[in-house]
């Protein structure tokens, strides 16, 4: 059987009857720009799942840094930067940064314990933050 | 009716099309960059797998091939994907007169020649298609043609320029004598090839088409609509196979290369993914039998694009084979010898052309040369680090853009054109470069190593 029978007796994809049906510049770019992301996101839900029922600190290991680079990767589809480094000490900003605690006093210097996410230049997410205990300073 | 600029980015594995409105170089407006959906098929509607399969009774093209192919895989049949690097070769006319091998032509009918044609055909019919179904471009118009390639051969793509709008010409030719039959997913039969090739082929006139060179669409798409952007501009491609340094000076309306500047390397990514897989390799242990040790590799070029990205942006990456995870970390690439053998010879050829860019600029009285990385491994950071590096004598100065420039993220595309950029840049940089910044208009070009010679003309 040629591939041309073949082709002819299979269904018309969802892509093309889209195209047929006149897909928009804008839907057919989120489309594109979505379907590299999803199949990291269907990774990252597995990768969970294993870091559920891992037996063992070493598997659970395993699978959380899997998980977190199939998260990296649907980010970085998506053109999500991460903002900042882990464990930088910085002048505390309240309009830069999320304090990760209730505090009386407002801190000077905070440490970076999550980072902060970007995309061309619109902070989605600010850099959460810890204050920079005595003991850790020393 | 609108006048507009289509370009056309004839990629190794796929190929991409953009069209702008003619001028958007002057009166830049994000919105009206029209990338078109040359594929009905996959997510990704605007690459066009570039593939031809030659079946039992017909030639299927685009991704019909490679699946095809792929279902014939173990009957030794392969479908033609390497058009770009054929056009590259040193005796063009001999490489496209010679007969497709018989895992790519069981039958022995087709020279490489007509297999591109055919492939041409087949992308001009998409292009067409795709215009008449997008609402904007629908309205009529005139189209300017350009393609976009890499300065082949150290320098002598423009010479090739001849050849390629003639192949264009010949497959404008053939497309009209089959009409839209060549979109089926059917493909054609070899009959209807046997009939109207030959004739397409002798009455075929030249296609009017302009060339410019990749990295002249990559410094269009990155200076486009800045107010004051720099004069001078040093590109580094990675992609696959080569990577390829690039400086140009734009003066007053036109752009020029400094020819001297240009270097390439012939390690590229496929290298890399090769460094990472031995390290890889390296440290799993658990494989050490031959056939364990193929099926790692196998699974590790499958996957390598991911884990070469996990390697590049977070410094780290962790696979499973066989029930066990391994990891590589960036760390590990940079301590090898090879790598770090290429790391300095692309630091020795950057820094070469930076001089001359440079001097060019100081030359000039220009403050200012831009720096920007495309291709595949833009966003390794050994690049980044490169184009970045602050230099001893501050003037003038060094101003890295980013791959993807800020445009891209315009409201208008919901932040859905960002993510795809790299994918379809050289061809949207294409369509948005003024003439004057073309290697080569219509069918003819200027005389090689003479790129600096090109006419100026406003846009």
């Amino acid at each position: 059987m040629s591939a041309g029978d073949k082709k002819s007796k299979s269904k018309k994809s969802a892509a093309r009857q889209r195209a047929a049906q006149g897909v928009s510049l804008t839907d057919a770019l989120a489309e594109a720009a979505w379907a590299e992301a999803d199949a990291a996101l269907a990774q990252a839900l597995a990768d969970f799942d294993e870091t559920q029922t891992a037996e063992g600190a070493r598997a659970r290991k395993d699978a959380l840094e899997r998980l977190g680079q199939a998260l990296s990767r649907a980010a970085r589809k998506r053109g999500l930067a991460r903002l900042g480094s882990l464990e930088d000490e910085l002048t505390y900003d309240p309009d830069a940064h999320d304090l990760n605690e209730a505090v009386a006093k407002t801190p000077k210097t905070i440490r970076i314990q999550a980072r902060g996410v970007t995309r061309g230049g619109e902070v989605l997410t600010k850099p959460r933050v810890g204050r920079v205990s005595r003991k850790k300073r020393s | 009716m609108s006048d507009w600029t289509l370009c056309i980015d004839f990629g190794t594995a796929y190929s991409k099309a953009a069209v702008a409105p003619a001028g958007a170089w002057s009166r830049f407006d994000p919105a009206t960059v029209r990338p078109l959906m040359l594929s009905p098929e996959g997510q990704n509607t605007f690459l066009l797998d570039s593939a031809v399969f030659v079946d039992e009774d017909r030639v299927l093209f685009g991704r019909v091939a490679l699946e095809e192919a792929d279902a014939q895989a173990d009957n030794k049949r392969a479908a033609l994907r390497s058009f770009k690097t054929l056009l590259s070769v040193s005796d063009l006319d001999r490489a496209l007169n010679t007969n497709a091998p018989t895992t790519i032509d069981p039958h022995r009918v087709f020279q490489m020649r007509d297999l591109i044609v055919l492939y041409l055909a087949y992308l001009l019919a998409s292009v067409e298609r795709a215009i008449v179904s997008d609402p904007m471009l629908a309205q009529g118009g005139t189209f300017t043609r350009r393609y976009a390639a890499p300065a082949w051969r150290g320098g002598d793509s423009a010479g090739m320029h001849d050849v390629i709008v003639r192949l264009f010409g010949e497959a404008e030719a053939f497309r009209a004598a089959v009409g839209k039959r060549i979109l089926s997913p059917d493909g054609l039969s070899l009959k209807t090839i046997s009939d109207a090739l030959p004739s397409a082929t002798e009455q075929a006139e030249s296609l009017e088409m302009g060339l410019i060179f990749e990295a002249t669409a990559a410094a269009a798409y990155t200076s486009v609509g800045l107010e004051g952007s720099g004069s001078h501009m040093i590109v580094v491609d990675m992609g696959a196979g080569t990577t390829d340094i690039a400086a140009l000076a734009r003066l007053g309306p036109r752009t020029i290369e400094l020819p001297e500047a240009r270097v390439t390397l012939k390690q590229a990514g496929d290298f890399i993914d090769r460094v990472i897989a031995n390290k890889v390799l390296d440290a799993a242990k658990w494989a050490k039998r031959p056939d364990a040790r193929t099926e790692l590799w196998t699974t590790l070029m499958r996957q390598m694009g991911d884990i070469k990205e996990a390697v590049m942006a977070d410094g780290r990456a962790t696979l499973r084979n066989q029930g066990r995870s391994v990891s590589v970390a960036l760390r590990d690439v940079e301590k090898d010898e090879d790598f770090r053998d290429f790391q300095k010879s692309l630091r020795q050829a950057y820094d070469h052309a930076l001089a001359i860019v440079r001097d060019d600029a100081r030359a000039r009285g220009r403050s200012e040369v831009q720096t920007i990385a495309v291709g595949g491994g833009a966003s390794s950071p050994f690049i980044q680090d490169l184009i970045r590096r602050k230099m001893e004598s501050a003037r003038p100065r060094i101003v890295p853009r980013p791959a993807t420039p800020d445009w891209a993220h315009a409201r208008e595309f919901r932040g859905n054109l960002a993510p795809v950029f790299p994918q379809l840049a050289i061809a949207i940089g294409g369509a948005l470069a003024p003439d004057s910044m073309l290697a080569a208009r219509g069918g003819i070009s200027p005389p090689a190593n003479d790129r600096s010679d090109i006419p100026v003309e406003r846009d």
